[in-house]
């Protein structure tokens, strides 16, 4: 039965939540669900799982840029129907992994992927550097100060061999929010990539009062910068806010609120780079990552000083680290003027909390180290 | 700016058909339009419920109000208000009543 729209509810199916997953098992993880013994990685990208009842399963990881179309979709089935019997899945990174029963499936399916110009390059494994978590950007949200699939793919391509080698001294996670809503996990990764404003929201006093619950906005604001306020529009009296531009951080969360009041601007927007996050509990805690370079332009296509600046942090750290060492583990045991001295960032005052809990990130202590940024 | 004709009055509303001027532009005319494109065939006195207490808390606070106090000012659960307004209390009433389009990452 078609759609109706004069009546939407007829024959309407609702709330039945996703397909169990357990339908979607290749008859090998099926076979061995709870039985997995040991695994390796037998080259970068190719995993081998070993079961108690012998089975063994061969991953092949290839990277994706997220943002696809159906006929890549269609491409990867392809795949799947030739060589994995139509058995697929997606990562919690959005890479891609095709799953054989066998060793001698692995070099075949190898050789397919492989024959299809650079769409499926087979990576992402142990110590390199495997996709990038990241979010809309320009191509649908209404919040980013910059994009997400241009900055990704020009990252991507200048870390390639990270992605198809494991000499890194641990795995290094990468990710991207578009604005500090940071949808996805750059406030936990080894290197953040974060759209950032630096100009104040400006307010369309012709379109609040119908767009705007006034007192959302003002209780948006994590700084108290956003106020109420009368405004004459047409020789009329409405009620509106203003914003105190001295208190003003440039988060955008009143824009997120109140569509009358937009900051995005093409000089002020750009990227700032966090590093040292992590979300595993091995040897240490997870982390947070850490604010280290506040603003890089929204230099399109290809974001040139980005790329750079992700490239010195990643090579210093494969420089200093030691084995298991992720970035954050290794900038805190050599001290975080010492990260910045490794990596050749200056340190701004931009660096230095300034949000209420800030006084435990100041140093209270004599112990430091003299670097090239002490004069 | 697109607007509506219906019954002989027009309407200036966004790309989602939520009225731009808000309450001042509201009347039954609008609510009979909705109603339409909500599929909302019989327009009951539980259905008026709800769009008054919406006013009414919009007019006092300047915000809607909060799914749950919607649920306790009209005594309707929120399975209830679906079954009022199939498409929720944010794009079927709040559209219905003229209160602004609601607003983060919905
Ligand atoms: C409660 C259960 C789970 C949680 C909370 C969880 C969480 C995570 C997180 C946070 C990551 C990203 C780690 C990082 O990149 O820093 C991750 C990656 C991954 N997880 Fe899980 N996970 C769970 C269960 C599983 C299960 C059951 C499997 C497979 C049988 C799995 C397979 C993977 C794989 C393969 C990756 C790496 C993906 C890639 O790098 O492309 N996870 N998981
Ligand atoms: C005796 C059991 C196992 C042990 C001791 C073990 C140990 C490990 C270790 C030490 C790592 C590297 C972690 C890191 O680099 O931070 C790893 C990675 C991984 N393990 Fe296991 N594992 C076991 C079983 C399994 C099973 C049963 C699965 C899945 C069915 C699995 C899937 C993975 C995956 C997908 C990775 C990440 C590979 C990568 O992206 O580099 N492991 N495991
Ligand atoms: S990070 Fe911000 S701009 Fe990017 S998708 Fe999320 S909300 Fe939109
Ligand atoms: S941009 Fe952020 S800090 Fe500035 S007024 Fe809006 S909510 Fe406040």
């Amino acid at each position: 039965m078609g759609y109706n729209p004069d009546k939407p509810m007829d024959g309407r199916i609702s709330d039945l939540g996703p397909p169990h997953y357990e339908q979607f098992f290749p008859p090998v993880i099926k076979a061995n669900k709870g039985k997995w013994l040991w695994h390796e990685i037998t080259q970068p990208g190719v995993l081998m799982h070993k079961s108690e009842t012998d089975d063994e399963v061969y991953t092949v990881r290839v990277g994706t840029a997220r943002l696809i179309t159906i006929d890549l979709i269609r491409e990867i089935c392809d795949i799947a129907d030739a060589h994995c019997d139509g058995f697929m899945r997606w990562t919690t990174r959005n890479n891609v992994e095709f799953m054989v029963d066998s060793k001698d499936k692995v070099q075949p399916l190898l050789d397919d992927l492989a024959s299809r110009d650079n769409r499926f390059p087979v990576g992402g494994t142990g110590a390199g550097v495997t996709n990038i978590v990241h979010t809309q950007g320009w191509v649908h949200c209404h919040t980013p100060a910059t994009d997400a699939s241009g900055v990704v793919k020009a990252v991507m391509d200048e870390l390639f061999d990270y992605f198809t080698s494991m000499t890194l001294p641990a795995q290094v996670r990468i990710a991207l929010a578009c604005c500090l809503n940071m949808c996805g996990a750059v406030h936990a990764s080894d290197i953040a990539i974060l759209g950032v404003h630096r100009k104040p929201p400006m307010i369309d006093n012709k379109r609040i009062t119908g767009v705007c619950e006034l007192p959302l906005a003002i209780a948006s604001c994590p700084l108290g910068a956003v106020k109420p306020a009368k405004a004459e529009v047409d020789g009329q009296e409405i009620k509106t806010v203003k914003v105190t531009v001295e208190r003003c951080m440039f988060c955008g969360n009143c824009y997120t609120m109140c569509p009358a009041m937009p900051l995005a601007d093409p000089e002020g927007d750009g990227i700032a780079i966090l590093v040292g996050g992590k979300v595993s509990n091995r040897i240490s805690a997870p982390k947070f990552s850490k604010m280290v370079i506040p603003f890089l332009p929204n230099n399109t296509p290809r974001w040139p000083e980005t790329v750079e600046a992700i490239k010195k942090i990643l090579e210093a750290y494969a420089k200093g680290a030691r084995k298991y060492e992720r970035v954050g583990e290794w900038a805190e045991r050599i001290g975080w003027e010492k990260f910045f001295e490794e990596c050749d960032i200056p340190f701004t005052d931009k660096s230095i909390d300034d949000y209420r809990l800030a006084y435990d990130t100041w140093r209270t202590t004599t112990q430091f180290k003299y670097t090239s940024h002490i004069k | 700016m697109p607007t509506i004709e219906h019954n002989g009055k027009s309407f200036t509303v966004d790309e989602d058909g939520f009225l731009l001027k808000g309450m001042d532009e509201w009347n039954d005319e609008w609510v009979d339009y909705v109603k339409g494109a909500e599929g909302i065939s019989d327009l009951t006195d539980e259905h008026q419920k709800v769009i008054d207490a919406l006013q009414e808390y919009y007019k006092k606070n300047g915000i809607a109000p909060m799914v749950r106090i919607l649920s306790k000012t009209t005594g309707f659960p929120l399975k209830r208000i679906y079954e009022l307004f199939p498409s929720g209390p944010g794009k079927g009433a709040c559209k219905m009543a003229g209160l602004p389009k609601p607003t983060g990452c919905v």
